[in-house]
């Protein structure tokens, strides 16, 4: 045995004990995690204005706090799944939540409006969340078994837009236009990787604008308002301006190093609406300043980095696409959250990872964190195009 | 062989494990090598992007925290989301003192899905909010409609009261109702909105868009102390006269700004819905009108720019004019040659005629439609009257148009007209919104300074000599030089003939004469005479010293100081001069001039008539008390009249 063990043919083959899998997990990238987390648990803490004074661990802190631990199992749990089994039950995975979303949807029309949940008793499941880390497993089992040679082959395209489209469309039809758009761009963002070739983004995108562009005269009035308001709630309403006004308001009291914890006038107030939420990050900013919003962003950096490296350093395309796919996904929720209370970007409904308060967000995080964890732990393991064992 | 510690280090250091491994390169070929490049690269370049994005959120935040100094509302206002559907512009008058604007308000609504108990809601509510009906009540309730609105615009003590019933499923709405601050003051010409804060009428209708859209008050050319006299004067002439109605302009005459627009009656804009059709109308810039007698102002200005006359120039108003079988009168005829200035004076219909006849059908036409009075009114309001005049246009109708009939048009056009005359010659498109820009206003120049100087020198005279038919605006003006001619026409029965004992009295003036600022229209419809007018009826007595007053009350607020009765201007005092010579014409009958044509005032008083009811009006218009034989001028007119068509339509 050399001491490369990272090149071992026992690691080549995943034939890991499970001690040897914890081992092999990157502990680290659970202390930066760890490290948000406690950023959000001390935002809901000050959230929750208790009734001696502003902070409370009830009713936001807390739950969270059990919900991150049960993510934390999790992790370690999905990080021992072999990742040949990821790979084979990709489509079924997909499959699965494909099937609940259609459930929802159907159960939306008969519930009589928007419906985004099933609800399991325990738990209430948000299907179109799962449908992330779902269609990127799915996605990167397709690509793994496409060859470099096929790559360049339009045909090879096909399948995928498929398999993207069909749950984007049940999103919109919602609807969730921002949810859905997400789902688009962390699949455009695998495709990226994937190596299709640069010209069919362009074609792709040109498509969809000369698409829009043909459609749009052809529309209602109240079809295009409806799509105007779609693309920017804040269009004809009153209170997603007002969130604006205010969180703008609060980042500027903030300041360098913010009025201090606890003390954020704009939040404890109760003029931040959906404090613990969506806006969450301007309380933050609010009360820990400049410096504390540009910490929790280089926090952000480190474990995109991790994501990134892990993708880097994936032996199998498989690996590669699904930490890149989570990776970009990640990526835009807190991009999109970040530029949203700051006024770059219409407010859409979109959370920030790791801080904001919601259990399926969180555990859908948890779980998408486990599956990088797996590409980290089995990142020498080689796979045939079909994810069968190969013996060296 | 166990684990992957190597021997030497023990520990691996964070982060260490997602390091790019030091394995050496395979070397590879072809596409598989391109492949896998291309992969790298991409990798790189999303690398890129999440650097690139990083950057910019980061610097965003920077510049929010600590280099703000963007007003946050600056921003809102950009998104357009803070503007309620219901706001509204203010509308102001020229001194910015609001005329109309929005309050904020609650609406109870209710979703009628949650409502447990229709009928004892319905109860409860009924109670609290007195004007709302039980069976109403329950008919919405029951309705099964989401969103019902059940009250607007409640009291802060009604939504109290209601809040404290707990009705379950019962809300209220923020929302902004539309505040008339000077109640019936501007009825028509503002106009009203509906619930939904949309105009209905006046100016918030035609500004409807600028209105909703924006947040800069719109300023109007209107003013409200000048609009208050004006209605205050006009109500107390019509209860004084016992007209029906009336309406009353008053004009920059240098810009075309209307400051004052009363139409009566008129209504309260929060009850506009209660209001007759006969409120709402906006005699002033719908209701067409024959001016009668004033029009000759028109004929007189015709004659002298065309040189068909000149101010010397007589017409023998001895005989009545004969065409076909009618017959035209002179209510009061002198019997002999009247220059230009005494046909005026003295409203002679004879006089008149021969004047337009000498100048042409054509002209008249020509002129009457560069004074804009044959054309649609211009003016920033929905209600606007298109004159009424005879299509084809012969002789006969070039005599009776000579003297304002068989044509009418609205008070608006009139005020607009006249302030031509007399500002120097130059029309101007009449308007209700307040020029901001600081620039002249482009007017159109249709007589010479010339003629308008004599027209404001004769207008003077009608107000000032003896026997003319504007004494008494000058008397209720108090020492402001006002000019003006009266018109008297009588109303168009409903067999379209013109009716004897009803009649419509104008008074068209303009102050100071001198050097005029401001038309001042006044029209009264159906005026009655009165004790104190030994039961004239004519425009004399009712219109001219209406137009007066409120020369009398505006001239201190519109910064014009009176002149007493010492006039003195150019124009004035050659016409004056050549009046008393008598014009240096030889039919020229100067006693019966000087004095009151029938009815000599007693001289024992300054005021023209007093104690002893004169035998016959001394300001009679010809044809309002003409004796007219069978087929006078009146069924002449009703002939002509297309349709039997009302004046006022």
């Amino acid at each position: 045995m050399s001491d490369t063990g990272f090149l071992s043919a026992r690691f080549r083959r995943g034939d890991m004990t499970p001690m040897e899998k914890i081992w092999q997990m990157s502990w680290s990238l659970l202390f930066w995690v760890s490290c948000i987390f406690a950023f959000g648990f001390a935002m809901l803490y000050s959230a929750g204005n208790g009734t001696d004074g502003p902070g409370s661990f009830q009713p936001w802190a807390i739950p969270q706090l059990i919900r991150f631990i049960i993510g934390l199992g999790m992790v370690t749990a999905i990080a021992l799944i072999d990742v040949r089994l990821l790979l084979r039950y990709a489509y079924i995975f997909y499959a699965v939540v494909l099937v609940l979303l259609v459930a929802v949807d159907v159960k939306g029309i008969i519930g009589g409006g928007a419906q985004r949940w099933i609800d399991f008793g325990f738990i209430n499941l948000q299907p179109s969340e799962l449908m992330k880390p779902a269609l990127v497993l799915a996605l990167a089992r397709y690509f793994h078994g496409v060859g470099t040679e096929e790559i360049g082959r339009p045909s090879i395209l096909v399948v995928p837009i498929i398999m993207t489209m069909v749950p984007v469309a049940l999103v919109v039809k919602q609807p969730d236009l921002g949810t859905a758009l997400l789902i688009m761009a962390s699949a455009g963002g695998l495709l990226f990787i994937a190596g299709i070739r640069m010209w069919k983004f362009g074609l792709a995108i040109l498509g969809g604008i000369g698409a829009a562009w043909g459609v749009w005269p052809v529309l209602h009035d109240y079809q295009r308002n409806r799509v105007l308001t779609f693309l920017d709630p804040e269009r004809d309403s009153l209170g997603a301006g007002y969130h604006i006004l205010q969180s703008q308001i609060a980042l500027g009291s903030g300041g360098l190093f913010g009025k201090g914890y606890l003390a954020g006038t704009q939040s404890h107030l109760n003029f931040l609406p959906e404090r613990q939420t969506d806006f969450i990050f301007t309380m933050l900013a609010e009360e820990l300043g400049m410096v504390g919003g540009l910490a929790l962003l280089a926090l952000y950096v480190i474990v995109l980095i991790y994501g990134y490296a892990i993708a880097f350093r994936c032996r199998h395309q498989f690996g590669r696409l699904v930490a890149m796919g989570l990776t970009t996904g990640f990526f835009l929720y807190f991009f999109i959250n970040i530029a949203m209370v700051m006024g770059l970007l219409p407010v859409v409904g979109v959370t920030l990872p790791f801080i904001s308060y919601g259990g399926t967000a969180l555990l859908t995080l948890m779980l998408c964190v486990g599956l990088i964890m797996n590409v980290h732990v089995h990142r020498d393991v080689q796979m045939a195009m079909r994810g069968g064992f190969t013996d060296f | 062989m166990i684990g992957v510690r190597s021997k030497r280090r023990p520990f691996l250091y964070p982060g260490e494990e997602v390091r790019p491994s030091r394995e050496p390169k395979l070397k590879l070929h072809g596409t598989t090598k391109h492949a896998i490049e291309t992969g790298r690269m991409r990798l790189i370049a999303t690398a890129g992007l999440f650097g690139a994005a990083f950057l910019m959120i980061s610097l965003r935040l920077v510049d929010l925290m600590v280099l703000n100094d963007e007003t946050p509302a600056v921003y809102s206002r950009s998104h357009g989301a803070a503007r309620s559907p219901m706001a509204r512009a203010d509308i102001v008058d020229r001194n910015g003192i609001i005329i109309a604007t929005n309050l904020p308000t609650v609406n109870l609504y209710a979703d009628t899905h949650e409502v447990p108990d229709a009928k004892e809601a319905a109860t409860k509510l009924a109670a609290t909010l007195t004007d709302l009906k039980h069976d109403e009540l329950v008919r919405r309730l029951t309705s099964g409609q989401r969103f019902m609105y059940l009250r607007r615009n409640l009291t802060p003590e009604d939504q109290m009261t209601v809040n404290r019933l707990g009705i379950p499923g019962v809300y209220f709405e923020d929302s902004e109702s539309r505040a008339y601050l000077h109640s019936s003051l501007f009825a028509q010409v503002i106009g009203n909105t509906d619930p939904d804060n949309h105009g209905l009428g006046g100016i918030e209708k035609s500004f409807d868009k600028q209105l909703a859209q924006g947040n800069t008050p719109l300023m109007l050319s209107l003013d409200v102390r000048v609009q208050s006299a004006v209605h205050e004067t006009l109500a107390a002439s019509i209860v004084r006269y016992r007209a029906v109605a009336g309406a009353a302009v008053v004009m920059d005459v240098h810009s075309g700004e209307v400051l004052a627009m009363v139409s009566l009656p008129d209504f309260d804009p929060k009850a506009m819905n209660a209001a007759s059709q006969d409120e709402r109308f906006n005699r002033s810039t719908l209701g067409l009108f024959e001016m009668g007698s004033a029009f000759k102002l028109f004929t007189a200005a015709m004659a002298l720019e065309t040189g068909s006359a000149d101010l010397n120039s007589t017409y023998d108003t001895a005989e009545p004019i004969k065409i076909g079988r009618f017959t035209i009168h002179d209510d009061h005829p002198l019997n002999r040659r009247l220059t230009v200035p005494e046909i005026l004076v003295h409203s002679s219909n004879i006089g008149a005629a021969k004047m337009a006849l000498d100048a042409g059908t054509e002209t008249q036409k020509s002129y009457l439609k560069k004074f804009g009075l044959l054309s649609q009114l211009e003016l920033e309001v929905p209600e606007r009257g298109t004159p009424q005049f005879p299509s084809s246009w012969r002789d006969v109708n070039t005599i009776t148009i000579s003297y304002g009939h068989g044509i009418s048009v609205t008070p608006v056009h009139m005020a607009a007209a006249v302030s031509a005359l007399v500002n120097g010659g130059t029309l101007y498109t009449p308007t209700l919104v307040r020029n901001a820009t600081g620039e002249a206003p482009v007017g159109q120049q249709v007589i010479s300074k010339k003629t308008s100087d004599s027209m404001r020198a004769m207008m003077r005279m009608i107000a000032t000599v003896d026997g003319g038919t504007g004494r008494q605006a000058d008397a209720a003006a108090k020492g402001y030089d006002i000019g003006g001619k009266t018109g008297s026409a009588e109303k168009v029965g409903a067999r379209g003939g013109y009716s004897k004992s009803s009649n419509r009295t104008v008074f068209v003036s303009a102050f100071p004469i001198s050097a005029p600022r401001y038309v001042v229209f006044v029209l009264l419809d159906e005026p009655h005479g009165t004790k104190e007018t030994y039961n004239f009826a004519t425009a004399g007595w009712n219109a001219a010293p209406t137009a007066g007053n409120i020369v009398n009350k505006i001239g201190p607020m519109l910064g014009v100081f009176p002149v007493g009765h010492d006039d003195n201007f150019a124009p004035l005092n050659t016409l004056m001069q050549a009046y008393s010579n008598g014009g240096g014409s030889d039919d020229y009958a100067k006693p019966v001039l000087v004095k009151a044509p029938t009815v000599a005032a007693p001289k024992t008083t300054a005021e023209p008539v007093t104690a002893e009811k004169p035998a016959v009006d001394p300001y009679g218009e010809s044809d309002a008390d003409a004796e007219e034989a069978p087929g006078g001028i009146g069924d002449l007119i009703g002939t002509l009249r297309t349709g039997g068509t009302g004046a006022a339509q």
